[in-house]
């Protein structure tokens, strides 16, 4: 077409507007931090000190990480709904994949800037040695949220126009996330004990596929969510 | 009112055909399952639930799959009867699925000494099991019963992709780990009644599944209409206008 932007351009002034929003109000990604550094707080108090935590972080680091990132996710088109601005971008002459694309570069980008805090805290709680395995963990973690942010933010845009709202988004979301997380808990868990990135190099391969299979369907089937 | 369950005569009569063979398959199955099969060795009578515990397994994901090739048709054709045969098989298939989950542990407590473990196949199904609740939450749970429809659908779709790629997961998960101690239900031996057995079984539950998949669709199709004709006749009703605040 001709005089419409590109397919990436669509995108990325979708996630442009997205973060703009944040940025002026940081109610999203407040409360996010928030969260997860509580979480941390209570899985310091809930264990026996006695149990070397070094074991459990690749487990607590991912359930943190799954449930502030759903926070964050269950309020990613609260926009949408409470101000219908839903309909204004629809309107617009917008390729619906590239408005799915654009929802995820925004949720992906706040998920970052969640984990950048997330890991120094678990480093700092639960002294684990993180600099060792920093490279290891930036391609495990990176490729992790980018297959759980393109699943999620489909999802959310389901959940948000439902009844139930964000209650919904964990239901329909954890069942088909499981894959993510079993590679991704795995592999953060052996780089945190030591073991070489090698080791972990299937893991890498198998979400790098989730990835690209969770943003192909997700971009697909976006239009049946938001068409009205 | 007889012309709304004319429409479904048809899906009915074949109900009622598939009903009865699948009701005397059925019979033959059980009399297979308690006279025919032999009392495994080592696990005793219990081993056979798995005539009950496979085929109904089997079901439940053949009932998926029908939930994700109507969900595609429906979310491109945009015809509602492919959404009723999706809803009909969705609820044939948590209630299949849920036999599985049964039916499993009884098994598994004396198999493997223990009511669950976490078993890549026994994983899978719970998970299914899930999907099909979240297909059927976010089904209700919409002002406009056209969304809800349509979000199920892309639920069908994503759940279908993503059950290989869990099965794949939770296979290489248990790969990490050591084996418990696992008689795997198919057994050492394959005996030929035990076959035979399985199979009839099979198809009993293949054929009980169709059935009640055509009533399901059946009772879905007039629910639509009744509903349709009630709508209509609330159209055409008289209304008084008074006050700016009418009555009907």
């Amino acid at each position: 077409m001709a005089g419409t932007p590109s397919f990436l351009r669509q995108a990325l002034t979708i996630a442009a507007k997205d973060l703009r929003l944040e940025m002026r109000s940081r109610e999203r990604l407040v409360s996010m931090l928030t969260f997860a550094v509580l979480v941390a707080v209570v899985f310091s108090f809930a264990l026996d000190p006695t149990i070397r935590a070094r074991g459990l972080a690749g487990a607590m680091l991912w359930v943190t990480i799954l449930f502030a990132g759903m926070l964050g996710l269950g309020r990613s088109f609260s926009q949408e709904r409470e101000q219908d601005t839903m309909t204004g971008i629809l309107l617009a002459p917008l390729d619906r994949g590239a408005l799915f694309f654009g929802k995820f570069l925004a949720n992906l980008a706040l998920l970052v800037a969640l984990v950048l805090v997330v890991f120094p805290v678990y480093g700092l709680f639960f002294q684990l040695e993180l600099w060792d395995a920093a490279g290891g963990l930036a391609l495990v973690v990176g490729l992790a949220i980018v297959g759980f942010m393109a699943l999620g933010t489909l999802f959310a845009a389901i959940a948000a126009n439902t009844r139930l709202g964000e209650t919904l988004l964990p239901i329909l979301l954890i069942p088909l996330l499981l894959p993510v997380i079993i590679f991704a808990a795995g592999a953060t868990q052996r780089l945190l004990i030591g073991r070489p990135l090698e080791e972990v190099m299937s893991s890498v391969r198998m979400l790098a596929a989730f990835d690209l299979i969770f943003i192909i369907v997700g971009a697909l089937v976006f239009a049946s969510v938001v068409e009205e | 009112m007889n012309a709304i369950v004319n429409t479904t005569e048809n899906t009915r009569r074949w109900a009622a055909i598939l009903s009865v063979l699948a009701a005397g398959v059925m019979l033959w199955a059980f009399w297979l399952i308690f006279f025919y099969a032999p009392t495994e060795r080592t696990m005793g009578v219990v081993q056979r639930i798995f005539y009950v515990h496979v085929p109904s397994a089997w079901v439940a994901f053949l009932a998926f799959g029908i939930v994700a090739l109507c969900s595609v048709g429906y979310l491109w054709l945009r015809d509602e009867r492919l959404d009723a045969i999706a809803l009909a098989a969705a609820e044939l298939g948590i209630i299949f699925t849920s036999i599985v989950l049964v039916t499993g542990p009884l098994w598994g407590k004396i198999a493997w000494g223990a009511w669950w473990v976490w078993e890549p196949r026994l994983t899978l199904t719970l998970l299914l099991w899930f999907i099909y609740v979240g297909y059927f939450m976010v089904r209700n749970a919409t002002e406009n019963p056209e969304r809800g429809k349509r979000f199920a659908a892309v639920v069908g779709i994503v759940g279908a992709v993503d059950i290989p790629l869990i099965h794949m997961s939770v296979q290489w998960f248990r790969s990490q780990h050591p084996q418990p101690v696992i008689m795997r239900p198919e057994g050492p031996s394959a005996d030929r009644e035990i076959v035979e057995t399985l199979l009839v079984s099979l198809l009993a539950f293949t054929l009980t599944f169709f059935a009640l998949l055509l009533y399901r669709y059946a009772l879905e199709r007039l629910r639509a209409r009744v509903e349709e004709s009630t709508y209509r006749a609330s159209l055409e009703q008289p209304r008084t206008i008074s006050n700016g605040a009418y009555t009907s």
